[in-house]
């Protein structure tokens, strides 16, 4: 299949820079998603790669071949890329096989060879039934297949998908999810994806790329990202987190905010720091460094979600569902830390969390 | 929460609202049903009553209240003589009442004789000279009385000294002359205390001839017996008869609305519904349907002798022809130069497409004869400018051509560059509301950017293609201004041109005017339906995930030469004839050039701004088109209202008569008005002011009413919901929430109908008065009989103005809208 490699890609729209020096390669066969909030660029750099966009400097190459870059520049058509559209951009005046045969039928390709093929293809994205049908005879899932068909039906060396299932109810969201994923694993094609569902990214990926305001915040796998974020960005927008703002000195890390309490830190940082937890890191436990009051909680069948006062700070914990029945309001309780990231305080952190997906 | 414990009191409460309802249907039924008897029987009396005018009974209710009056006045003076001179006048009156015809004068009751004499004598009675008229009415009353008792005093006593008032008239009289001198002396003092009374009788005088009719309108004045509901219903018998039956027909139709809505309470809305229906009826499809029957039953029988007798004739064969050839050629060029320029403006990076956009729909708002004036000027075939050009560039000898406007080509070229915008517009809007990955899709396919537009965006503008064109062409067919200027001096007729001929040739012309009309209006419906099918298949509406810069194709290469070409376009369409115009205006001689020593003048832009005659017009065009416009955005916001946010049954009914009116081309709307609205059918506007209100209002109505029903429905409803949840009224949230918002298209929506209605001239060639003349038909005029450089400097004025509008329209709107 195919690599892709982006040479120190930028992007702007006049005075507007979208996308900062992007650099990286996908490699063959690799599950590449781009994640970020609304605005952030990952569409424009999937519209390069796809040709929609002129990168304003840098280079694309697509295997061994320079799509975009310097004087050099391929149009979409010639690029032998598959792409799914967040609008699915069926077209509503050709029935399902016309718009799924439509590529081969662009590459002249014999009738006999089409039919079998869009045959193939409708089947794997069970649509074999709904193929002499007009796309406003389709619900939204079957119009994404369509789209996912078209994209798939002349086995391009790579499939670009642009926010694909977002159009979608949470139900169908996650079956397409694995889908998709599947295909994937069974052609083997190399997948860019962009979307701004980290769940989506976690659970598809094998490189999650996270971009916020034109920059690559971090690359790596989804464990990776998610265990071991580079700054407090990453870490919020991926995930549930808290941040408590602590001083980090002597082997450990005091929070005024929780009446001077503190947790160990073996960690090299000193002064001013923000201690991120996961909800699902802290542990109600007896033997636990911080002491707090359990102020309500709620209960949500698999899990329970907990208000632990400590001090000034309210503390939400994240508990096994099968606790229920051991909670009580208003009592003490102690918590442990499996899991603590600590990242230093330069003030940043407020704007940070106004982010919004 | 009290009905929905005791469901039986709530039933009871629904079949007492029924009941009130039904009670209340059936009254007003009534009242109808008595209006249109009533009515009726007024006709009927009309008719037997052999008057023939209503005047007629104008009159004779006005003199029976003065003949009662100066009856009393007599009966009085009467009362105060002695017995025996009482009874000597009485039967001198009855006497002189049966020399005049009437047989049974002496049956009459002594209070009948008087009024009658009153009457009688004034219409019949001997001439009195102005010295006596006017010592008798120069009298002050107590001795008016006195002059009066004296004179019936000698009616039966010749012996009895004259008073001195009548000396003059009776010296040389006996007899009976001299009793009937001396009867309408005294009538003539007694009406003296009635000033309009002299009036009355002139206008019984016109309106009752002959002797039988007059002496039945004396009997009905003596009688007293019309009253003045009587009066109104004679007078008006056919307005009477209209309002009954819209009332019975109102009534009816709301009776089968609620029945099949199952639901007996009355809705206010239901009456605006019914408001709005039933003045197009009046106003819009009984013109139409008259006209239609008129043209098959021209002698209340039906035949098919007026098509006949039409379509025998070669110079009416040639015009349909014509009509047809120039609308599908104007049609087929005009969506062809439409579709290529739509989208390279819209969706290429060509250079100025923000220029070019604006320019092009401009001219949609440009009046189209205004075009013809200048292309005349243009390609005249003996002075038209670019004929003299291309004879210099090519070294042509000296003769007529080599292009000639007066011809069909020629008049095909001026409609199609002024028609072309209609299809440009809605091919556009459709171009910029089609999601542009669908074209994506297509070229990472691996379809080049050709192949896209030939395989993707073609068939999917499709459905605005096809409104696009129909558009052009029923517009192309309707037109009158462009065959009028051009066509006519060239022989090439059309429809239209031929109907407003027949049109003034009089009544028989006027028949053979609705053959023709009649088959315009089935060009337009045929046209109107499948224009209608077509949008209705429209299915292409794609979700739209977010909102993408519509993505624009690079034409690389091609960028520069397409923007010449499109330039050259934009200058010969537009700028060559409004230049034309322009310098036209500051000519004298239209023939040379304007640089020609002697040949410039600002004097047509002076003699414009300060002839009575032109500013008058343009009053005139300013006050109707404002009515026109304010009227239609009033009946706009209220189908807005219920076409929105109501689910009110019968809302389609208005919607689509409004439809149909903006579809009916001119002059068949004109043409209708005419035959219709001289009082025959119960509404006399003719040549007022208010025909060529009401026609401009038929015609653009839907202009207002698609502007205003398209904002209310970018409003979602739950703004409103949350003005109110929020605790406002429904006033405030109307004022605070919907207005601010809707407040854009509103404006808008006037300006769509004032701007037309301001220098319409189809319809207004065919209902204008001497002094309901608009700017419009000035300048029609002017070109045609006065002066062709003032008439193109009116032209300019008026393109200035239209601009001017826009822009200020535009600004107002912050952008939103504009023609």
């Amino acid at each position: 299949m195919a690599t892709v490699t982006i040479r120190h890609v930028s992007k702007a729209f006049g005075e507007n820079t979208v996308l900062q020096d992007f650099d990286a390669v996908f490699g063959d066969g690799e599950f590449i998603t781009l994640l970020g909030p609304s605005g952030c660029g990952k569409t424009t750099m999937l519209r390069m790669i796809a040709g929609f966009e002129k990168p304003s400097s840098g280079e694309i190459w697509i295997d061994e071949t320079l799509v975009s870059g310097g004087k050099t520049f391929v149009p979409p058509e010639r690029r032998g890329i598959g792409m799914v559209f967040q609008s699915y951009a069926v077209w509503p005046h050709m029935n399902v096989f016309d718009n799924v045969a439509y590529p081969l039928e662009i590459q002249k390709k014999g009738k006999a060879a089409i039919r079998q093929a869009v045959e193939k293809v409708l089947e794997s994205v069970h649509l074999t039934q709904y193929a002499q049908r007009l796309p406003n005879q389709l619900s939204g899932g079957q119009q994404q297949r369509v789209a996912l068909a078209r994209a798939l039906v002349a086995e391009p060396k790579l499939l670009l998908l642009d926010e694909p299932l977002s159009n979608l109810d949470a139900k169908l969201r996650e079956s397409m999810r694995f889908e998709i994923k599947e295909i994937q694993k069974r052609t083997g094609i190399t997948v860019v994806y962009v979307t701004h569902d980290q769940t989506e990214a976690m659970a598809m990926s094998d490189r999650i790329f996270l971009i916020n305001r034109g920059a690559v915040q971090q690359e790596g796998t989804p464990a990776d990202i998610y265990n071991r974020p580079l700054n407090p960005f990453v870490a919020d927008f991926l995930g549930k987190v808290d941040f408590f703002p602590g001083e980090a000195a002597n082997g450990k890390i005091i929070f005024p905010g929780m009446g001077g309490q503190s947790l160990p830190y073996g960690g090299e940082r000193r002064g001013r720091v923000q201690a991120a937890v996961r909800p699902e890191n802290f542990v109600i436990s007896p033997d636990g460094p911080l002491e707090g009051t359990l102020e309500t909680w709620y209960y949500l069948g698999d899990v329970n979600d907990c208000w632990i006062r400590i001090g000034e700070t309210l503390v939400r914990v994240i508990t096994g569902g099968y606790r229920y029945g051991t909670l009580r309001a208003g009592e003490k309780v102690r918590l442990q830390v499996r899991d603590m990231m600590v990242f230093p305080d330069d003030g940043s952190l407020e704007e940070i969390l106004s982010i919004q997906t | 929460m009290k009905e929905m414990d005791r469901p039986g009191q709530a039933l009871r409460g629904e079949i007492r609202a029924a009941i009130r309802t039904w009670a209340g249907l059936l009254l007003c039924f009534l009242i109808g049903a008595m209006l249109a008897a009533a009515g009726l029987q007024g006709q009927r009396e009309l008719t037997e009553s052999g008057f023939g005018s209503e005047a007629a009974y104008q009159a004779i209710y006005a003199l029976s209240r003065d003949a009662e009056e100066i009856g009393w006045i007599l009966l009085e003076d009467l009362n105060s003589l002695p017995e025996s001179a009482s009874r000597g006048a009485e039967s001198a009156a009855r006497e002189l009442l049966a020399a005049g015809g009437l047989q049974d004068a002496d049956t009459l009751g002594a209070e009948t004789v008087w009024r009658y004499l009153a009457v009688y004598e004034s219409m019949n009675g001997p001439k009195l000279s102005s010295g006596e008229r006017k010592a008798l009415t120069g009298l002050n009353a107590s001795d008016g009385k006195t002059f009066r008792r004296q004179a019936l005093k000698c009616l039966s006593d010749e012996t009895m000294p004259l008073p001195a008032e009548t000396a003059e008239g009776l010296s040389a009289l006996d007899g009976a002359q001299r009793r009937e001198m001396l009867l309408r002396q005294v009538v003539e003092s007694a009406a003296a205390a009635n000033a309009s009374y002299p009036d009355h009788i002139n206008q019984l005088k016109k309106s009752v001839r002959g002797k039988d009719l007059q002496e039945r309108a004396f009997r009905m004045i003596a009688a007293g017996k019309l009253n003045w509901v009587w009066q109104a219903v004679i007078g008006n018998s056919r307005t009477v008869i209209l309002l009954g039956a819209l009332l019975m027909l109102d009534v009816l139709v709301l009776f089968l609305l609620m029945r099949a809505d199952q639901n007996w309470r009355m809705n206010v809305k239901w009456v605006m519904i019914l408001g709005i229906v039933d003045f197009l009826l009046v106003f819009q499809v009984v013109p139409v349907v008259y006209m239609v029957v008129r043209a098959f039953s021209p002698e209340n029988t039906f035949s098919l002798s007026t098509l006949e007798r039409l379509f025998s004739y070669p110079l009416n064969l040639d015009a349909l022809k014509n009509t047809l050839i120039a609308s599908f050629s104007t049609m087929i060029l005009g969506t062809a130069i439409a579709f290529p320029l739509a989208w390279l403006v819209g969706r290429t990076n060509l250079y100025g497409r923000k220029f070019f956009r604006a320019l092009f729909v401009m001219t949609y708002m440009v009046p189209p004869y205004v075009g013809a004036m200048a292309w005349l000027r243009l390609m005249n075939p003996n002075v038209g400018t670019i004929n003299l050009w291309l004879r210099t560039l090519f070294h042509l000898p000296d003769v007529p051509g080599p292009l000639n406007v007066y011809t069909l080509p020629g008049m095909i070229w001026v409609l199609t560059t002024f028609y072309y915008p209609y299809a440009f517009i809605t091919i556009s809007r459709a171009m910029e509301k089609m999601d542009p990955s669908l074209e994506e899709a297509s070229r990472i396919s691996g379809a080049s950017p050709v192949k896209t537009i030939l395989t993707v965006t073609l068939p999917m503008m499709t459905p605005s293609l096809i409104a696009g064109a129909l558009l052009v062409f029923i517009s192309a067919a309707s037109c009158y201004g462009i065959p009028s200027i051009i066509g006519t001096p060239g022989n090439v007729n059309t429809v239209t041109t031929r109907i407003v001929e027949y049109v003034s040739l009089g009544q028989q012309g006027m028949n053979d005017a609705t053959g023709l009309a009649v088959f315009l209006m089935a060009v337009a419906l045929v046209i109107l339906f499948l224009s209608d099918v077509v949008l209705a298949r429209k299915q292409y509406i794609t979700v739209s995930g977010k909102s993408v810069r519509p993505s624009t194709v690079d034409l690389r290469g091609w960028r520069v030469p397409l923007t010449v070409l499109v330039g050259l376009f934009a200058a010969v369409v537009v700028a060559l004839p409004f230049g034309t115009i322009l310098a036209t205006s500051f000519k004298i001689d239209i023939g040379k050039g304007l640089s020609a020593e002697g040949n410039f003048t600002t004097g047509n832009w002076t003699a414009i701004f300060s002839r009575g005659e032109t500013l008058g017009c343009l009053k005139n065009s300013l006050i109707f088109a404002s009515v026109a416009a304010t009227a239609g955005l009033v009946i706009s916001c209220v189908m807005g209202y219920l076409l929105q946010r109501t689910k009110i049954r019968g809302r389609g009914i208005p919607h689509f008569l409004i439809t149909l009116g903006s579809g009916t081309p001119s002059v068949v709307i004109a043409l209708g008005l005419i035959m219709t609205m001289r009082g025959d059918f119960g509404v006399n506007i003719y040549n007022t002011a208010w025909i060529l209100i009401i026609a401009y209002l038929i015609k653009y109505l839907m202009m207002g009413m698609r502007t205003v029903v398209s904002a209310m429905s970018q409003i979602h409803i739950s703004l409103e919901e949350c003005s109110q949840i929020s605790g406002a009224s429904w006033i405030r949230t109307m004022t605070r929430i919907t207005g601010p918002l809707i407040f854009p298209s509103i404006a808008a929506g006037w300006f769509l109908i004032f701007i037309p209605s301001f220098y319409e001239l189809s319809m207004t060639t065919l209902l204008y008065s001497s002094t309901t003349k608009t700017i419009g038909y000035q300048l029609y005029e002017y070109w045609t009989f006065t002066s062709q450089p003032m008439s193109c400097a009116m032209a300019f004025g008026i393109l200035l103005f239209v601009i001017l509008l826009n822009f200020g329209l535009n600004r107002l709107t912050r952008g939103e809208f504009s023609i």
